[in-house]
């Protein structure tokens, strides 16, 4: 029980069962009024059919009145018990699933595709709140109040009780049983469909506008038409049992009416029961089998949720197992004040995404505040990577990573981050204003340092055309900035951290070449600032590394060379060739230094 | 709201032979509710009056094993295919509202309706299951059942007829009251619902960037305080929604209960007969029934209802006419760009402002000038997926908004910023051209040819660099958005297909963005190899390498609108 996702995922509702306990008895109450309604008027018209003195009918008329009313009004009390439940839990689950992606392992959150990861958080969290709502309460209630009714026909004529218990377990079992069935026969089917249609229909609107170009568009749509189309055939497949459940529990309804008339009516004839007894077996199932028609949709919600449950465990266990080094750090976690000058040094230091080759192999590096190292390299030969893992986001393969002597594993993340903050070529632009974009790097950031950091990165005359100033909001995926404004922005923000060592990957990426240049020469001038940072910059572009302490440049798996610029222009042939290369291609701008003449403003 | 939008049946063809089947199947319900009281209340009243026997009574019980057996089988019929419509509507639906939207261009998505329609389609249509599984039966249902049973109850006993017939317009009064109390909440719930998606997968989105800076665990209260949001709103609606079943159920039941006592007071009196009595009794509740299920499926129909109001919204906008006439032969007709404006949403700022320009058969032009000029909306202009707000582009002299959008676009090849590959094998990539590309790969005819040029063309671009580290090779999966590879990587994949196609027009935006000095060449070189096979090429370009190779440079420049400032005159410089 304990291993079975559902039960896991629904105890991560944080749901108080004392609450789940009240929606139960006020259910039981509510449908109980209807049944109690129905076996008194029952009996009332059958004993008013013997015409005693009115007198004698007065309790029972007062009791189906009062039944009529407390039905109703006990019906909203549960109502709202057990959908208050459901919410707070669902908020709950929510907000656990983010707590657990933000620490657990960087892979898990990355490869997850965005209309997937809206299924999964959205509509599987929903699921298994709906869980509790439409399954396990329902159910809890109508197994009480079948159990009651059994009991009270069997008071009177125990053959027509067991004839409704055979019904009941017809009614309440069996057909959410098969019902159940249906629907996880649709659900297996149509669960990859499903995904298929989510993704599809997310990347036809995303890419809407190069599927168009390309033609790819009708293609396109057709797959997720044909997604669709094995969609509800599931649902179609699924149907033909749901309809059976169906007749099925309509049929036990009649058959224990039926089933009443046939066994109490020679009792009658016999005498060993009332004749107003009687009505009360015969119509008295009709209201008992109200609490059972919503069984099997609870079933359905039941299986529904745990394939739900299942996705759901599983994004949290994927992102639980910690990386190697960090859950299985020898030393204990270092006690940490959160104050760091920010030394850092690698030796010997292996770095790669875990499960695939390692990109980067035996590189030593320093970085302390003060100080700029460039990493430099053709595309794909692991800057990003190694990036990551100077910014402690994903483990050493090999070598030991130090901060200020102390293991960067060791230390707390927060500590970390505080210390080297990285800014990677795919940072995200949050739906929100400009100024809390900026704040992601660090939460004080006031409006006039924002408006710093973005004149620093160049933005200042974008800012000035903003409607809001910095508190324009940019919109989804900040599409209605340009490639390089985006750039710029993601620079700023890394300006706005607080952190001594700055990690940038790619920082003059869709910048025409002066303004790159320019933006790193006013990156590196944060070196000499009454703050002094580290920089360590990730970027083929060569030409604004004059003055960088030391140049590290990567070549397939390895080292290929160190030392500064002029030394590299000396030792270093392929680095001699690219610097000739960029200005080669650069007529314009003969000299890195030069400011060329096709700047546009 | 209306119960039945006819709008439901105008878009969504599968929901007309739905209705009709409802109909049929809610006509013979009424029937056999009917008769089950009826036949019921003739096998108990004389067994409660006069003691008779089971065979006194079989004639009533063996009709009432018919009426049983028919009921459950129409259940049942309608239960299995009212499934198999709704998926088929919703599928529907679907299509049509995501073709829509991927035609109504990227500034209509861009402005948060994308991310509003993928979610409205993927999740919102979905609650219109509810709606036509169960809430539509039974409002077929309150129209045969209720007054087929109401009538049989006149003929049985007036009084308790008169009882009924009084309470039922309250039914549907309060149903209306509360209805329209409860729209407009259940629109905002639909509203934080999209927005509590979209905001929670902003922040899951942003996570790797959150934790490069230590601030995940400062949005985890955000995404509380989002479900607590979420759960208040909704709360406030059902707490409004869930009113409408009390009252419902109140009415109902407490009809139900004085019909019952007054029905047992004139039997007491001798004013009514058991047999009629009982009847009266059985069918009571069955003159509700169809309204209270109303009330129970009310609230979870009507999101499916907002929801597929909101989808006949979208599927009302019309998408710009296209052009009907074929373009001309981009190998010899001209393109050109005459005082090209475009104003940036929210911004404003006009960008690209007067551009104008001309782009020349087998050249190379160069689209410059700073970021956020509008270069490459002067791209999605030319392509013909934004309308300008003044100016306009002709094609051999012909205006661009006459010509059939699918024969201008299969003569161009487009690789944007962020290269998006569709997903499948790299060699599906750059084979799989579409309906108008050359058929290279397909490994037919000339199979060895297609590889052999394959092989030239990668070596040119730098891809054999990329499939030399990927160890399938040609055959390596990605994802959407060739998860997997490098932005760089994407790139070559993209410009090797550009390559390896026949496309005379190549729109490369920034095509050296992510590539060093050295891949850099690469891409210079393909860009001449281009222009050497005749081709015409259109590039935005930062680097001044990029802007060497080309024949003709453009600068796009934007201007603010929210000063009034000089007529923007030959903003467009061409230089050649």
């Amino acid at each position: 029980m304990r291993q079975d996702p559902l039960w896991r995922a629904v105890a991560l509702l944080g749901v108080s069962w004392r609450r789940a306990a009240l929606a139960v008895l006020l259910g039981v109450l509510a449908l109980g009024s209807a049944i109690a309604l129905a076996a008194v008027s029952a009996w009332l018209i059958a004993r008013a059919s013997q015409m005693p003195p009115v007198l004698t009918l007065s309790v029972a008329t007062v009791a189906v009145r009062t039944f009529g009313i407390s039905r109703g009004v006990l019906r909203y009390l549960e109502r709202l018990a057990s959908h208050t439940i459901a919410l707070r839990g669902m908020a709950t689950l929510r907000t656990r699933i983010y707590e657990s992606l933000a620490v657990g392992r960087l892979e898990s959150v990355a490869s997850l595709r965005r209309g997937d990861l809206l299924a999964r958080v959205g509509a599987d969290v929903d699921s298994v709140g709906d869980v509790v709502v439409r399954g396990l309460l329902p159910a809890a209630v109508a197994a009480v109040l079948a159990v009651a009714s059994t009991l009270l026909v069997g008071t009177l004529h125990p053959g027509a009780a067991a004839a409704l218990a055979l019904c009941l377990v017809l009614a309440g079992v069996v057909a959410p049983w098969l019902a159940a069935v249906g629907a996880r026969s649709t659900e297996a089917d149509g669960s990859a469909a499903r995904a298929d249609m989510a993704s599809l229909a997310q990347e036809i609107v995303d890419d809407a506008a190069v599927l168009t170009v390309s033609g790819h568009l009708d293609e396109r749509l057709a797959a997720l038409r044909a997604a669709d189309r094995r969609l509800a055939a599931s649902t179609d497949r699924g149907a033909r049992t749901s309809g059976v459940a169906s007749a099925l529990g309509n049929l036990a309804v009649g058959a224990a009416v039926l089933g009443a008339l046939l066994l109490a009516v020679p009792a009658v004839a016999s005498g060993t029961l009332a004749p107003v007894e009687l009505a009360v077996v015969v119509l008295t199932p009709l209201a008992a089998f109200e609490a059972l028609q919503v069984l099997p949709a609870a079933a359905i919600q039941i299986s529904r949720s745990r394939q739900a449950a299942i996705r759901v465990v599983a994004l949290l266990d994927s992102a639980d197992t910690h990386p190697a080094s960090l859950a299985d750090a020898p030393t204990p976690v270092a006690v940490d004040d959160g104050e760091h000058e920010g030394h850092l040094v690698a030796s010997a230091l292996t770095c790669g995404w875990p499960g695939r080759e390692p990109v980067v192999s035996d590189l030593h590096l320093t970085v302390h505040p003060g100080q700029a190292v460039a990493v430099v390299g053709p595309s794909g030969t692991g800057k990003t990577t190694l990036l990551m893992t100077l910014a402690g986001l994903l483990p050493p393969v090999d070598g030991t990573l130090l901060l200020d002597g102390t293991p960067l594993g060791s230390l707390p993340r927060a500590t970390v981050a505080a210390t080297a903050a990285l800014t990677t070529e795919d940072a995200h632009v949050f739906d929100t204003s400009v100024l809390e974009n900026l704040r992601v790097a660090r939460g004080t950031t006031t409006e006039d340092e924002a408006a710093a950091a973005l004149s620093l990165a160049g933005l200042d005359a974008w800012l000035a055309a903003l409607p809001d100033g910095v508190h324009t909001q940019l919109g989804p995926d900040a599409r209605t900035v340009s490639g390089g404004e985006r750039r710029r922005l993601l620079v700023a923000r890394a300006l706005c951290s607080a952190a001594p060592v700055l990690l940038v990957d790619e920082p003059g990426e869709h910048l025409d070449p002066a303004t790159a240049d320019a933006l790193v020469t006013d990156l590196l001038a944060l070196r000499d600032s009454t703050e002094p940072r580290g920089l360590v910059l990730a970027t083929h572009r060569l030409s604004a590394l004059r003055t960088v302490d030391e140049i590290i440049v990567l070549d397939a798996g390895g080292v290929l060379a160190r030392g500064t610029h002029d030394a590299l222009l000396a030792t270093c042939t392929a680095y001699r060739v690219s610097v000739e290369a960029e200005s080669t291609q650069d007529p314009a701008a003969p000299s890195p230094t030069t400011v060329p003449c096709s700047r546009t403003t | 709201m209306k119960p039945l939008d006819p709008r439901l049946l105008r878009f969504a063809r599968p929901a007309r032979g739905y209705i009709l089947l409802v109909t049929a199947t809610g006509t013979a319900t009424a029937a056999l509710v009917v008769a089950q009281a009826l036949l019921v209340a003739a096998a108990l009243a004389p067994v409660v009056s006069s003691g008779a026997s089971l065979e006194d009574v079989a004639g009533p019980l063996r009709w009432l094993l018919l009426v049983v057996v028919l009921r459950a089988v129409v259940h049942g019929v309608q239960e299995r295919y009212a499934h198999r419509a709704a998926a088929r509507v919703i599928m529907d639906l679907r299509a049509q509202l995501v073709a829509r939207a991927a035609r109504l261009g990227p500034r209509w998505s861009a402005s948060g309706r994308g991310t509003d329609v993928v979610t409205l389609a993927t999740r919102g249509l979905d609650d219109l299951a509810p709606y036509l599984v169960r809430y539509l039966p039974q409002l077929l249902l309150a129209v045969t059942v209720t007054p087929a049973t109401l009538l049989v109850v006149l003929g049985l006993d007036w009084i308790s007829a008169a009882i009924i017939a009084a309470t039922i317009p309250l039914v549907p009064i309060f149903m209306i009251l509360v209805g329209q109390m409860t729209q407009s909440t259940s629109q905002r719930r639909l509203a934080v619902m999209e927005r509590l998606g979209a905001q929670s997968l902003d922040l899951l989105a942003g996570l790797p960037t959150l934790r490069a800076f230590g601030r995940e665990h400062g949005p985890a209260t955000r995404v509380r305080d989002l479900g607590e949001a979420y759960t208040r709103s909704t709360m406030g609606t059902l707490r409004v929604a869930f009113l409408s079943g009390m009252v419902l159920e109140l009415l109902t039941t407490l009809s139900v209960a004085l019909v019952a006592v007054g029905v047992g007071l004139r039997l007491v009196h001798g004013d009514v007969g058991l047999e009629p009595a009982l009847a009266v009794l059985v069918l009571a509740p069955e003159v509700y029934q169809p309204l209270r299920q109303i009330g129970v499926h009310f609230h979870a129909s009507l999101d499916g209802i907002t929801a597929a109001q909101k989808a006949f919204d979208v599927l009302e906008v019309e998408p710009p006419a296209a052009g009907t006439l074929p373009a001309p032969d981009l190998r010899h007709a001209e393109i050109r760009l005459e005082g090209v404006g475009v104003d940036a949403p929210g911004r404003g700022v006009r960008a690209p402002a007067g551009l104008t320009c001309t782009i020349r058969p087998g050249r190379i032009v160069a689209l410059v000038g700073p970021s956020g000029a509008g270069k490459t909306t002067a791209v999605l202009v030319l392509l013909g997926l934004l309308t300008p707000e003044v100016g306009g582009v002709s094609v051999g002299g012909l205006p661009l908004t006459d010509i059939a959008p699918a024969s201008w676009r299969e003569q161009i090849a487009w690789l944007p910023q962020r290269t998006a590959l569709p997903p499948g094998t790299i060699r599906s990539a750059l084979g799989g051209r579409g309906p108008h590309g050359g058929a290279l790969l397909d490994g037919s005819r000339a199979g060895t040819d297609a590889e052999e040029r394959l092989r030239t063309v990668a070596r040119l671009t730098g891809l054999d660099d990329v499939l030399r580290t990927l160890p399938a090779g040609l055959d390596s999966v990605i994802g959407h958005g060739g998860v997997g590879l490098s932005v760089g990587q994407r790139q070559r994949v993209a410009l090797t297909a550009a390559l390896l196609g026949t496309e005379q027009l190549v729109v490369l935006d920034e095509p050296t963005a992510h590539l060093d000095a050295l891949s850099e060449t690469q891409v210079l070189d393909s860009v001449r190899a281009l222009r050497d096979a005749g081709r015409t090429v259109v590039l935005v370009a930062h680097r001044a390498s990029l802007v060497a190779v080309a024949d003709d440079v453009v600068t796009v420049r934007s201007e603010a609108t929210v000063e009034p400032s000089s007529p923007a005159r030959d903003r467009a410089v061409v230089h050649s």
